[in-house]
């Protein structure tokens, strides 16, 4: 769904990172958020440099290539989720796919990034996954095998007959409805504040 | 295996987005628009510089099949900002039949070379999005798709 042209966003004081080794696309990115009002950017090439940035700087979003030379942008994801400065691990992170080669499938999905863009995109919908990372209400999930917002966008419970993990998951499976379902008026009786009788 | 653990995390930049002033999503994207439309003639001779580095390729024949690949992946990365649909769509086609090239440790030139033309073509004509630029680029898909089916060179 687009984002609603009239919607006001503010980006004037973000500080955002963008990654990516190769100069042209580097800048290009960089002219893009400059269009969004973006007044803070910091740029460089490499996900080590990056690392440099995310331990000295204050960042607000990181936008980062996924295929790079040594460490890719998946890579940096991990490392920014488990090994980076405690209070920097959960900075918000957009990564950019060109090509999604086999091999790499399973490595976007459990990087932990919180949204993942792929080429080719507008200007518009860079915007609109910024909007969302913005919103995003997503609990940060912590495992041993996952680091990142939670991949399940809404709660429906556990697969059928496995335990759940989640406090909140019901501890057996319900089952479907036997009884026929109530009619509004019962419903509202039942929230209806009654007289107490002690 | 430990228990996972849920952290409610509150961003920055959520309370920064929020803040007066800024302005409307329409106006961004407007003005990252023609910040975009300025970049775009530098971008364009980049491609072709690009294009002609694999055509390089394709007349010595020598390359391995990550090399085209990494180059291809480039051109969908650089196409890919500028929206360029069908110069990215056949990038990428070129990229996914270079990855199952690879993976399957085989190497198809004749295939390359149709795409590397097809893109040449699409470069000239300036992100040509005609019926005809389509069917061209469907073709190099169904390419691509069969890549494998045929039996590999001796």
């Amino acid at each position: 769904m687009a984002l609603d042209p009239r919607i006001r966003i503010n980006l004037e004081r973000s500080a955002i990172l963008v990654v990516d080794d190769n100069p042209s696309a580097l800048e290009v990115q960089a002219s893009m958020l400059r269009g969004f009002g973006v007044r803070r950017q910091l740029k460089c090439g490499s996900a080590a440099e990056a690392q440099h940035y995310v331990a000295s700087q204050e960042l607000d979003l990181i936008i980062i290539d996924a295929a790079m030379p040594d460490m890719d942008g998946y890579d940096f994801v991990r490392w920014l989720r488990r090994e980076a400065p405690e209070d920097k691990r959960y900075t918000p992170v957009l990564i950019l796919t060109g090509h999604a080669a086999r091999g790499m499938v399973e490595k976007s999905r459990d990087c932990g990034a919180n949204f993942v863009i792929t080429r080719p995109f507008t200007p518009e919908v860079l915007l609109q996954r910024i909007f969302w990372v913005a919103k995003d209400e997503r609990q940060v999930v912590v495992a041993d095998s996952y680091v990142g917002p939670d991949r399940r966008f809404q709660n429906i419970g556990a697969p059928l007959g496995q335990k759940g993990r989640r406090k909140d998951d019901l501890s057996t499976h319900v089952g479907a409805a036997t009884d026929p379902n109530m009619d509004q008026m019962d419903i509202d009786m039942l929230l209806k504040p009654q007289r107490a009788s002690l | 295996m430990s228990d996972a653990q849920f952290v409610k995390v509150r961003y920055k930049l959520t309370e920064k987005v929020a803040q007066a002033g800024g302005m409307t999503a329409g106006m961004a994207g407007e003005r990252a628009g023609r910040e975009l439309k300025a970049q775009r003639e530098e971008a364009q001779r980049s491609l072709g510089t690009m294009l002609g580095a694999l055509e390089v390729m394709n007349r010595e024949r020598t390359a391995q099949p990550t090399a085209v690949y990494d180059a291809a992946t480039q051109m969908v990365d650089i196409a890919g900002l500028f929206d360029m649909k069908m110069f990215c769509d056949a990038a990428y086609s070129l990229s996914e039949l270079t990855d199952r090239l690879r993976n399957h440790g085989r190497q198809d030139w004749p295939s390359i070379g149709v795409h590397i033309n097809a893109l040449r073509l699409i470069w000239t004509k300036d992100e040509d999005a005609s019926e005809e630029v389509k069917a061209m680029v469907d073709g190099l898909w169904a390419l691509t798709d069969r890549a494998l089916e045929k039996p590999p060179a001796a």
